[in-house]
């Protein structure tokens, strides 16, 4: 196999069970790779090793860090930077681009539904415990008509490409998506690491976001408002994401703010200056809904601005995203997303959810006892993975004994097929080496005012633990570059 | 008939130490509605803060206050002046065939649209396994059985202030079956709800020179829904049902949503607070 001369991959090794994104069946490089795998190969192995921790020193230095709640010692950690960027080619991207933008306009006119006249409830679409049982659906957001129409302006879509070769959405998360300024530090590290790589290909650019955002912030303004004074509000410096709040604020161009440095009057908002109260006009706010007003939701907030809540259901300001969000960022809400694309949109969805078969249907409650070791056993009403079992983990007796819970109270769970996410090579510290690593991604999609954005590129975060599944930069994740090619 | 109302409304805070910040928000103005109207509002603070008016996430009338300075003690004074119409609580036929209405209130639309007021919210659910339960009878009206609920609760529930608070949940109500009108109210409310009518805590003052019962503050009773009726009121703290006595301020889940007074206070130490609330009425 031609691969094996390429020094860097000499000892990489592929496990046929996986779908690896660079390598086909027979164990040749896929065409879009070709050049980048040829380029690298051109270094030893030992180039790498210098890299990554060049690398890893920059990012310290520019303070791209994050901090892991929960530790004793609480430590700023930098996200790993894989050198080995993913490629997406421009057929596949255009899958994903269009999928992001259609799933984040069906969420969107699910919440305007939810929080006016219900109709999908009354249609038995879904089932109203969503709204009910959920304690992120605001009863004051009912009847608020948010600025522009927009609830969700800035969705976060986490895709992963299943073993089948197609992609499936994992979630969407619309209260507070963080993650995009790493997609921007990982482009420039990589071009500092390696800047001739970027000679072979036709790649979209991702410091575009910045202008992106505050042109769809600045198009949902408040009525009667010329040209609106933008803000983002974080909750401070203590916050993991921190980083990126300041990042966002300063390349839009606007103030960062923490909620004492604004102030509520007549149910306008002002921002504190040296030279005198300020108005402001829309606010990209990183804080939770519980903690926005202090008057209006959790008291003990010190984060908040107390009656901000009153100058937005007034219509003087805008909250991106909107209060009350989070009710469509649900496991239930996902479940029924395909539903909820074609009741709104009248189209098919163009990303595939991972199948979920709900145990209160007798049809699908004999299909999941009879396919448990294939399948991932969810309570509903459970959250933070607590109570999840995967099947093909579980011994006989373990089998038994959850078939015979589900069959005790069939409503309590749901269940979906084990999925296998894609692998990427990636630079492995321990080993010195590249090893295969499950990877994901999380697209950023921005809605305005009849516009919307997606931006190309997004976020493959990668499972640094080998056969670690799980990707999050709190357990132990990394992240890469992620290119898009032009057309 | 009506009745020309003033209502006085004065709290006074004293602190032990510096207040360095602070901000208060107070839903207490007699709301516009079909019997209550002229509304007119005088506030002020001892020390001179701008009195914002505003609304509160629900859409009712509020004042907010920021002093600007530090301070040790503040005093609010609040005058309403309003005219309220008589009240006939019996102003549909009573006669009414309930057939339609029963079959209203299960249909899956009815249960969206007043779904807010027929969940169950912390302060008015019933604790697991309570054997406490009042149950309508369906040989009876919706609205016979709401009344027989006031009566069940009136008679459940001793009035005595000082037992609970205003975050006081159920359990703890059944436990001891003393309270104030806020916890006959998220009772009452409680059951109406388990019984599929919806039903909202009210917020509001009560005029007590004919001898009924409620705090020397401000008064809480409940609003249900009855199907091809409306709203109306129920007093389940006197037993009778919401007349002209009744002074509505604002509505709610529960009492979180109608709290009369929301307070941030940046200080240490002890403070002191003194209310008092007057409600005088002329016929006219």
């Amino acid at each position: 196999m031609a691969n094996i001369e390429n020094q860097i991959f000499s000892s990489y090794q592929k496990n046929p069970e996986l779908y690896d994104e660079i390598f086909d069946s027979e164990g040749k490089i896929k065409e879009v790779y070709q050049k980048l795998f040829d380029i690298y190969g051109e270094h030893s192995i030992s180039d790498y090793v210098n890299l990554n921790s060049k690398a890893k020193a920059s990012f310290f230095n520019q303070g791209i860090t994050f901090q892991v709640y929960g530790d004793n010692d609480v430590q700023e950690k930098i996200f790993p930077f894989d050198l080995f960027p993913r490629i997406i080619d421009p057929d596949e991207w255009d899958i994903i681009e269009r999928g992001s933008i259609q799933r984040s306009k069906a969420l969107n006119l699910f919440l305007w539904d939810i929080y006016h006249d219900k109709k999908i409830l009354k249609d038995k679409i879904v089932p109203i415990d969503l709204i009910t049982s959920s304690a992120n659906y605001l009863d004051q957001m009912n009847g608020v008509n948010p600025p522009g129409g927009i609830y969700n302006h800035i969705s976060g879509t986490d895709v992963i490409k299943h073993k089948d070769g197609k992609y499936y959405v994992l979630e969407d998360n619309i209260r507070c998506p963080s993650g995009v300024s790493y997609v921007i530090c990982n482009r420039t590290a990589l071009k500092k690491a390696l800047f001739g790589v970027f000679n072979h290909y036709q790649t979209h650019t991702v410091t575009n976001y910045a202008e992106n955002l505050l042109e769809l912030l600045e198009s949902v303004k408040p009525k009667g408002v010329d040209v609106p004074n933008v803000v983002v509000i974080t909750p401070g410096m203590f916050n993991s994401a921190f980083y990126e709040h300041s990042y966002l604020a300063k390349t839009m161009g606007v103030e960062l703010v923490e909620g004492r440095d604004l102030f509520v009057e007549n149910d306008f908002v002002y921002m504190k200056t040296i030279k005198g109260p300020e108005k402001v006009d829309v606010i990209y706010r990183r804080i939770d809904d519980q903690f926005i007003d202090p008057l209006e939701f959790r008291p003990d907030s010190a984060l908040g601005v107390p009656g901000l809540f009153a100058a937005y259901k007034k219509g003087n300001v805008t909250l991106a995203n909107a209060p009350g969000t989070g009710v469509a960022d649900d496991k239930a809400v996902y479940t029924y997303m395909p539903q909820i694309i074609k009741y709104y949109l009248n189209e098919e969805p163009i990303l595939n959810n991972v199948h979920t078969y709900h145990c209160s249907r007798p049809d699908e409650l004999k299909y999941v006892l009879e396919h448990i070791h294939e399948l991932v056993i969810k309570p509903v009403d459970e959250a933070g993975g607590y109570g999840i079992s995967i099947g093909n983990t579980l011994t006989k007796e373990e089998i038994e004994k959850v078939k015979l819970e589900i069959k005790e109270s069939p409503r309590k769970y749901v269940a979906q097929p084990i999925m296998s996410l894609s692998v990427h090579p990636t630079y492995i510290d321990e080993t010195e080496s590249f090893e295969q690593r499950h990877v994901d991604l999380r697209t950023f999609t921005i809605l305005g005012k009849d516009k919307e954005f997606v931006l190309k590129g997004g976020l493959t975060r990668v499972a640094l633990k080998r056969g670690n599944l799980i990707v999050n930069s709190s357990q132990g994740g990394g992240s890469k570059d992620t290119w898009v090619l032009k057309k | 008939m009506s009745n020309e109302y003033k209502i006085t409304y004065k709290t006074e805070n004293t602190y032990d130490n510096w207040v360095n910040n602070a901000y208060w928000q107070f839903l207490i103005i007699p709301m516009e509605n079909d019997t209550q109207h002229d509304v007119n509002v005088e506030f002020s603070n001892s020390l001179f803060a701008d009195n914002d008016y505003s609304i509160n996430g629900f859409g009712f009338k509020t004042i907010r206050v920021h002093p600007k300075i530090k301070f040790k003690q503040i005093n609010f004074e609040a005058q309403f002046s309003f005219i309220k119409d008589d009240i006939d609580p019996f102003d549909f036929p009573l006669d009414l065939d309930d057939t339609l209405a029963n079959e209203r209130i299960k249909e899956l639309d009815f249960k969206i649209d007043f779904e807010s007021f027929l969940k169950r919210t912390p302060l008015t659910s019933l604790p697991e396994g309570t054997s406490t339960n009042f149950e309508f009878n369906s040989a009876n009206s919706i609205f016979e059985n709401l009344q027989n609920l006031n009566d069940w609760t009136f008679n459940y529930i001793q009035f005595k202030a000082g037992v609970t608070q205003v975050d006081t949940e159920l359990k703890d109500v059944i436990a001891s079956r003393q309270g104030v009108c806020q916890d006959f109210t998220h009772l009452f409310c409680a059951m109406s709800r388990k019984n599929g009518i919806p039903a909202r805590y009210v917020s509001g003052y009560l005029n007590q020179e004919h001898g009924l019962i409620g705090d020397s503050q401000m008064h809480a009773w409940a609003e249900v829904y009855i199907p091809l009726v409306g709203w109306k009121g129920f007093d389940p703290t006197n037993n009778i049902m919401a007349n002209t006595n009744h002074i509505k301020v604002c509505h709610g889940k529960d009492y979180k949503d109608c709290a009369p007074l929301k307070g941030i206070i940046y200080s240490q130490g002890q403070n002191k607070t003194k209310y008092s609330v007057k409600v005088q009425s002329q016929q006219q």
